[in-house]
Protein backbone atom coordinates (compact mmCIF):
# COMPACT_ATOMS: atom_id res chain seq x y z
CA UNK A 1 0.00 0.00 0.00
CA UNK A 2 2.64 2.65 1.10
CA UNK A 3 4.42 1.59 -2.04
CA UNK A 4 1.38 2.72 -4.21
CA UNK A 5 0.74 5.55 -2.35
CA UNK A 6 4.60 6.76 -3.00
CA UNK A 7 4.42 6.15 -6.68
CA UNK A 8 1.07 8.10 -7.04
CA UNK A 9 2.28 10.79 -4.86
CA UNK A 10 5.51 10.87 -6.86
CA UNK A 11 4.25 10.59 -10.10
CA UNK A 12 2.20 13.63 -9.21
CA UNK A 13 4.52 15.20 -8.40
CA UNK A 14 6.31 15.13 -11.77
CA UNK A 15 3.52 16.21 -13.52
CA UNK A 16 3.43 19.63 -11.43
CA UNK A 17 7.15 19.86 -12.48
CA UNK A 18 6.50 19.16 -16.07
CA UNK A 19 2.89 20.68 -16.81
CA UNK A 20 3.98 23.69 -18.05
CA UNK A 21 6.48 22.30 -20.78
CA UNK A 22 4.99 18.82 -21.28
CA UNK A 23 3.78 20.40 -24.58
CA UNK A 24 0.11 19.22 -23.54
CA UNK A 25 -0.29 23.22 -22.61
CA UNK A 26 -0.23 24.51 -26.45
CA UNK A 27 -0.28 28.42 -26.33
CA UNK A 28 2.56 30.80 -25.32
CA UNK A 29 1.78 32.16 -22.08
CA UNK A 30 1.17 35.54 -22.01
CA UNK A 31 4.01 38.18 -21.90
CA UNK A 32 2.05 39.94 -19.12
CA UNK A 33 3.10 37.19 -16.93
CA UNK A 34 6.69 37.41 -17.23
CA UNK A 35 6.70 40.08 -14.55
CA UNK A 36 5.10 38.00 -12.03
CA UNK A 37 6.78 35.13 -12.86
CA UNK A 38 10.25 36.96 -11.56
CA UNK A 39 8.62 37.00 -8.30
CA UNK A 40 8.51 32.99 -7.98
CA UNK A 41 12.01 32.11 -6.59
CA UNK A 42 11.38 35.23 -3.90
CA UNK A 43 7.98 34.42 -2.95
CA UNK A 44 8.18 30.58 -2.65
CA UNK A 45 11.53 30.43 -1.03
CA UNK A 46 10.79 33.54 0.75
CA UNK A 47 7.02 31.51 2.41
CA UNK A 48 9.36 28.29 3.07
CA UNK A 49 12.20 30.40 5.24
CA UNK A 50 9.03 32.58 7.35
CA UNK A 51 7.59 29.14 8.28
CA UNK A 52 10.91 27.30 9.44
CA UNK A 53 12.11 30.31 11.65
CA UNK A 54 8.80 31.88 12.89
CA UNK A 55 6.93 28.74 13.56
CA UNK A 56 7.93 27.37 17.23
CA UNK A 57 9.15 23.84 17.06
CA UNK A 58 7.76 22.79 20.12
CA UNK A 59 4.30 24.63 19.80
CA UNK A 60 3.53 24.94 16.45
CA UNK A 61 2.74 28.28 16.69
CA UNK A 62 3.87 31.46 15.35
CA UNK A 63 6.38 33.65 17.49
CA UNK A 64 8.65 36.15 17.15
CA UNK A 65 11.01 35.92 19.73
CA UNK A 66 13.02 32.19 19.58
CA UNK A 67 16.58 31.06 19.15
CA UNK A 68 15.90 30.53 15.64
CA UNK A 69 14.23 34.05 15.10
CA UNK A 70 17.29 35.47 16.50
CA UNK A 71 19.58 32.87 14.23
CA UNK A 72 18.35 33.88 10.88
CA UNK A 73 18.36 37.59 11.48
CA UNK A 74 21.92 37.63 12.20
CA UNK A 75 21.89 34.79 9.03
CA UNK A 76 20.12 37.54 7.23
CA UNK A 77 22.64 39.95 8.07
CA UNK A 78 25.54 37.97 6.80
CA UNK A 79 23.52 36.87 3.34
CA UNK A 80 23.06 40.38 2.72
CA UNK A 81 26.75 41.31 3.40
CA UNK A 82 28.50 38.58 2.10
CA UNK A 83 26.06 36.31 -0.65
CA UNK A 84 27.98 33.59 0.57
CA UNK A 85 25.76 30.68 1.30
CA UNK A 86 28.61 29.17 3.22
CA UNK A 87 29.05 32.30 5.36
CA UNK A 88 25.31 32.47 5.77
CA UNK A 89 24.93 28.65 6.96
CA UNK A 90 27.68 28.66 9.53
CA UNK A 91 26.42 32.18 11.23
CA UNK A 92 22.79 30.65 11.32
CA UNK A 93 23.48 27.21 12.79
CA UNK A 94 26.49 28.65 14.12
CA UNK A 95 24.43 30.96 16.24
CA UNK A 96 21.66 28.74 17.16
CA UNK A 97 24.07 26.05 18.55
CA UNK A 98 25.44 28.50 20.46
CA UNK A 99 22.26 29.80 22.07
CA UNK A 100 21.08 26.73 22.52
CA UNK A 101 23.20 24.89 24.12
CA UNK A 102 25.75 27.58 26.41
CA UNK A 103 22.67 29.87 27.60
CA UNK B 1 27.19 36.74 -29.70
CA UNK B 2 28.87 33.40 -28.38
CA UNK B 3 26.59 30.79 -26.63
CA UNK B 4 28.82 28.77 -23.72
CA UNK B 5 29.10 25.19 -24.85
CA UNK B 6 26.75 22.61 -23.40
CA UNK B 7 29.91 21.58 -21.08
CA UNK B 8 30.75 24.61 -19.61
CA UNK B 9 26.99 25.32 -18.76
CA UNK B 10 26.49 21.27 -17.35
CA UNK B 11 30.15 22.22 -15.65
CA UNK B 12 28.70 25.71 -14.54
CA UNK B 13 25.71 24.30 -13.10
CA UNK B 14 27.54 21.56 -11.08
CA UNK B 15 29.42 24.24 -9.46
CA UNK B 16 26.18 26.78 -8.88
CA UNK B 17 24.53 24.08 -7.21
CA UNK B 18 27.46 22.93 -4.58
CA UNK B 19 27.57 25.53 -2.41
CA UNK B 20 23.78 24.66 -1.66
CA UNK B 21 24.28 21.35 -0.56
CA UNK B 22 26.11 22.51 2.23
CA UNK B 23 22.23 22.49 3.79
CA UNK B 24 20.75 19.42 1.23
CA UNK B 25 23.04 17.03 3.16
CA UNK B 26 22.07 18.04 6.46
CA UNK B 27 18.71 18.02 5.38
CA UNK B 28 19.07 14.67 3.54
CA UNK B 29 20.20 12.62 6.68
CA UNK B 30 17.72 14.06 8.94
CA UNK B 31 15.04 12.73 5.97
CA UNK B 32 16.82 9.29 6.30
CA UNK B 33 17.03 9.42 10.48
CA UNK B 34 13.06 10.43 9.88
CA UNK B 35 12.06 8.14 7.71
CA UNK B 36 13.61 4.95 9.32
CA UNK B 37 11.79 6.36 13.11
CA UNK B 38 8.46 7.02 11.02
CA UNK B 39 8.26 2.65 11.08
CA UNK B 40 9.38 2.58 6.64
CA UNK B 41 11.53 0.40 6.11
CA UNK B 42 15.40 1.62 4.67
CA UNK B 43 14.35 0.44 1.63
CA UNK B 44 11.38 2.53 1.28
CA UNK B 45 12.66 5.53 2.93
CA UNK B 46 15.97 5.44 0.65
CA UNK B 47 13.54 4.79 -2.57
CA UNK B 48 11.12 7.44 -1.57
CA UNK B 49 14.05 10.23 -2.07
CA UNK B 50 13.89 9.15 -6.05
CA UNK B 51 10.74 8.33 -6.46
CA UNK B 52 9.31 11.44 -4.93
CA UNK B 53 12.63 13.52 -4.71
CA UNK B 54 11.19 16.53 -2.62
CA UNK B 55 12.67 16.75 0.68
CA UNK B 56 9.77 18.86 2.64
CA UNK B 57 6.72 16.72 0.96
CA UNK B 58 8.89 13.68 1.96
CA UNK B 59 9.06 14.51 5.54
CA UNK B 60 5.37 15.20 5.46
CA UNK B 61 4.81 12.08 3.89
CA UNK B 62 6.62 10.19 6.61
CA UNK B 63 5.00 11.95 9.23
CA UNK B 64 1.28 11.46 8.00
CA UNK B 65 2.26 7.56 7.71
CA UNK B 66 3.58 7.38 10.95
CA UNK B 67 0.40 8.57 12.42
CA UNK B 68 -2.05 6.43 10.14
CA UNK B 69 -3.44 9.23 7.82
CA UNK B 70 -5.60 7.61 5.36
CA UNK B 71 -3.76 7.51 2.09
CA UNK B 72 -5.99 9.84 0.28
CA UNK B 73 -4.73 12.39 2.66
CA UNK B 74 -0.82 11.86 2.89
CA UNK B 75 -1.37 11.97 -1.57
CA UNK B 76 -3.07 15.14 -1.37
CA UNK B 77 -1.19 16.79 1.42
CA UNK B 78 1.94 16.03 -0.47
CA UNK B 79 0.66 17.38 -3.67
CA UNK B 80 -0.61 20.36 -2.30
CA UNK B 81 2.49 21.13 -0.49
CA UNK B 82 4.14 20.26 -4.17
CA UNK B 83 1.93 22.56 -6.13
CA UNK B 84 4.73 25.29 -5.89
CA UNK B 85 6.43 23.27 -8.44
CA UNK B 86 3.73 24.54 -10.82
CA UNK B 87 4.81 28.08 -10.70
CA UNK B 88 8.40 27.04 -11.39
CA UNK B 89 6.94 24.87 -14.01
CA UNK B 90 5.46 28.38 -15.46
CA UNK B 91 8.75 30.39 -14.65
CA UNK B 92 11.09 27.75 -16.98
CA UNK B 93 8.98 26.77 -19.91
CA UNK B 94 9.76 29.39 -22.10
CA UNK B 95 13.51 28.63 -21.78
CA UNK B 96 12.53 24.48 -22.10
CA UNK B 97 9.29 24.13 -24.39
CA UNK B 98 11.29 23.55 -27.50
CA UNK B 99 13.50 20.69 -26.73
CA UNK B 100 13.02 17.39 -27.15
CA UNK B 101 10.33 15.12 -24.88
CA UNK B 102 12.65 12.90 -23.23
CA UNK B 103 15.00 16.67 -22.25
CA UNK B 104 11.74 18.16 -21.46
CA UNK B 105 10.97 14.24 -18.93
CA UNK B 106 14.56 14.61 -17.18
CA UNK B 107 14.56 18.17 -16.60
CA UNK B 108 10.91 17.88 -15.35
CA UNK B 109 11.71 15.27 -13.12
CA UNK B 110 14.97 17.25 -11.92
CA UNK B 111 13.03 20.81 -11.43
CA UNK B 112 13.11 20.94 -7.32
CA UNK B 113 13.32 24.29 -4.90
CA UNK B 114 17.18 24.09 -5.59
CA UNK B 115 17.43 23.14 -8.64
CA UNK B 116 15.18 26.04 -9.81
CA UNK B 117 16.39 29.04 -7.79
CA UNK B 118 20.15 28.28 -9.36
CA UNK B 119 19.10 27.75 -12.63
CA UNK B 120 16.94 30.58 -13.21
CA UNK B 121 19.09 32.71 -12.57
CA UNK B 122 21.21 31.23 -15.47
CA UNK B 123 18.17 31.48 -17.73
CA UNK B 124 17.30 35.06 -16.74
CA UNK B 125 20.42 36.13 -17.00
CA UNK B 126 20.96 35.86 -20.76
CA UNK B 127 17.33 35.73 -22.85
CA UNK B 128 17.96 34.00 -25.91
CA UNK B 129 20.55 30.70 -23.52
CA UNK B 130 21.17 28.16 -26.57
CA UNK B 131 22.87 26.02 -23.75
CA UNK B 132 21.65 26.94 -20.58
CA UNK B 133 19.65 23.83 -20.14
CA UNK B 134 22.67 21.84 -20.06
CA UNK B 135 23.01 24.47 -16.57
CA UNK B 136 19.77 23.10 -15.22
CA UNK B 137 20.81 19.45 -16.06
CA UNK B 138 24.21 19.74 -13.93
CA UNK B 139 22.54 21.78 -10.86
CA UNK B 140 19.57 19.39 -11.03
CA UNK B 141 21.67 16.63 -11.45
CA UNK B 142 23.90 17.42 -8.71
CA UNK B 143 21.27 17.99 -6.43
CA UNK B 144 19.66 14.91 -7.07
CA UNK B 145 23.24 12.73 -6.21
CA UNK B 146 23.74 14.17 -2.71
CA UNK B 147 20.08 14.24 -1.55
CA UNK B 148 19.69 10.44 -2.43
CA UNK B 149 23.79 9.89 -0.76
CA UNK B 150 22.81 11.72 2.09
CA UNK B 151 19.26 10.22 2.43
CA UNK B 152 21.39 6.65 2.35
CA UNK B 153 24.16 8.13 4.97
CA UNK B 154 20.98 9.61 7.52
CA UNK B 155 19.05 5.66 7.00
CA UNK B 156 22.62 3.99 7.80
CA UNK B 157 23.83 6.00 10.71
CA UNK B 158 19.92 6.79 12.26
CA UNK B 159 19.62 8.04 15.52
CA UNK B 160 23.90 8.33 16.01
CA UNK B 161 23.25 11.87 14.66
CA UNK B 162 22.57 14.31 17.08
CA UNK B 163 20.01 16.22 17.55
CA UNK B 164 20.97 19.39 18.93
CA UNK B 165 22.97 20.40 15.84
CA UNK B 166 19.23 21.34 14.53
CA UNK B 167 19.94 19.94 10.80
CA UNK B 168 16.78 20.91 10.02
CA UNK B 169 17.54 23.99 10.06
CA UNK B 170 19.83 24.15 7.11
CA UNK B 171 17.70 24.46 4.58
CA UNK B 172 15.86 27.51 5.81
CA UNK B 173 19.35 28.71 5.96
CA UNK B 174 20.37 28.35 2.53
CA UNK B 175 17.24 29.70 0.99
CA UNK B 176 18.25 32.82 2.91
CA UNK B 177 21.55 33.13 1.12
CA UNK B 178 19.50 33.00 -2.41
CA UNK B 179 16.71 35.40 -1.19
CA UNK B 180 18.22 38.20 0.71
CA UNK B 181 20.78 38.89 -1.77
CA UNK B 182 18.16 39.07 -4.61
CA UNK B 183 16.46 41.80 -2.40
CA UNK B 184 16.81 44.65 -4.94
CA UNK B 185 14.03 47.02 -5.00
CA UNK B 186 11.31 48.20 -2.83
CA UNK B 187 8.80 45.08 -4.96
CA UNK B 188 10.95 42.34 -4.06
CA UNK B 189 10.67 43.23 0.30
CA UNK B 190 7.38 43.41 -0.24
CA UNK B 191 6.68 40.07 -2.25
CA UNK B 192 9.36 38.80 0.37
CA UNK B 193 7.46 39.96 3.38
CA UNK B 194 3.93 39.63 2.10
CA UNK B 195 4.38 35.73 1.46
CA UNK B 196 6.05 35.30 4.47
CA UNK B 197 3.17 36.49 6.87
CA UNK B 198 1.00 34.02 5.12
CA UNK B 199 3.25 31.15 5.45
CA UNK B 200 3.43 31.76 9.18
CA UNK B 201 -0.43 32.93 9.73
CA UNK B 202 -1.73 30.59 7.08
CA UNK B 203 -0.28 27.02 9.00
CA UNK B 204 -3.44 26.18 9.98
CA UNK B 205 -4.78 26.10 6.30
CA UNK B 206 -5.57 22.47 5.88
CA UNK B 207 -3.48 20.24 3.18
CA UNK B 208 -0.53 22.58 3.87
CA UNK B 209 -2.18 25.25 1.25
CA UNK B 210 -0.12 27.83 3.41
CA UNK B 211 2.87 27.54 1.06
CA UNK B 212 1.00 28.07 -2.19
CA UNK B 213 -1.13 30.62 -0.58
CA UNK B 214 1.78 31.93 0.94
CA UNK B 215 3.70 31.99 -3.28
CA UNK B 216 0.71 33.54 -5.14
CA UNK B 217 0.07 36.30 -2.26
CA UNK B 218 4.15 37.15 -2.83
CA UNK B 219 4.06 37.30 -6.50
CA UNK B 220 0.70 39.09 -6.74
CA UNK B 221 2.12 42.06 -4.43
CA UNK B 222 5.57 42.13 -5.61
CA UNK B 223 4.18 42.22 -9.35
CA UNK B 224 1.39 44.90 -8.61
CA UNK B 225 3.86 47.00 -6.39
CA UNK B 226 6.34 46.99 -9.33
CA UNK B 227 3.66 47.39 -11.94
CA UNK B 228 2.86 50.50 -9.43
CA UNK B 229 6.08 51.95 -9.45
CA UNK B 230 6.33 51.96 -13.10
CA UNK B 231 3.32 54.22 -13.74
CA UNK B 232 4.57 56.64 -11.67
Amino acid sequence: MIWAIMIVTGFATFLMRFSMFSGLIHRALPPALDRYLTYVPIAVLSAIIAASVFISPETQMPTIWNTRVLAAVLAMAVAFRTKSVIATLIAGLGVLWVLENLF
Amino acid sequence: MTHPSPKSEFIQGIMDQLPLQLGVVPFGLVFGVLGMASGLSAWQTILMSSVIFGGASQVVFAQLWMAGAAPIIVGSSVAVLNLRHVLYSVAVAKYLRLLSLRWRILLGYLLTDEAFAISIKRFEHDPTPRNAHYHLLGSGVTLWAFWQLSTIAGVVLGATLPAHLNLDFAIPMTFIAIVLPSLRHVPHVLAAVSSGLVAVFGQSLPYNLWIIAAAITGIVIGAQAEKWKAQQ
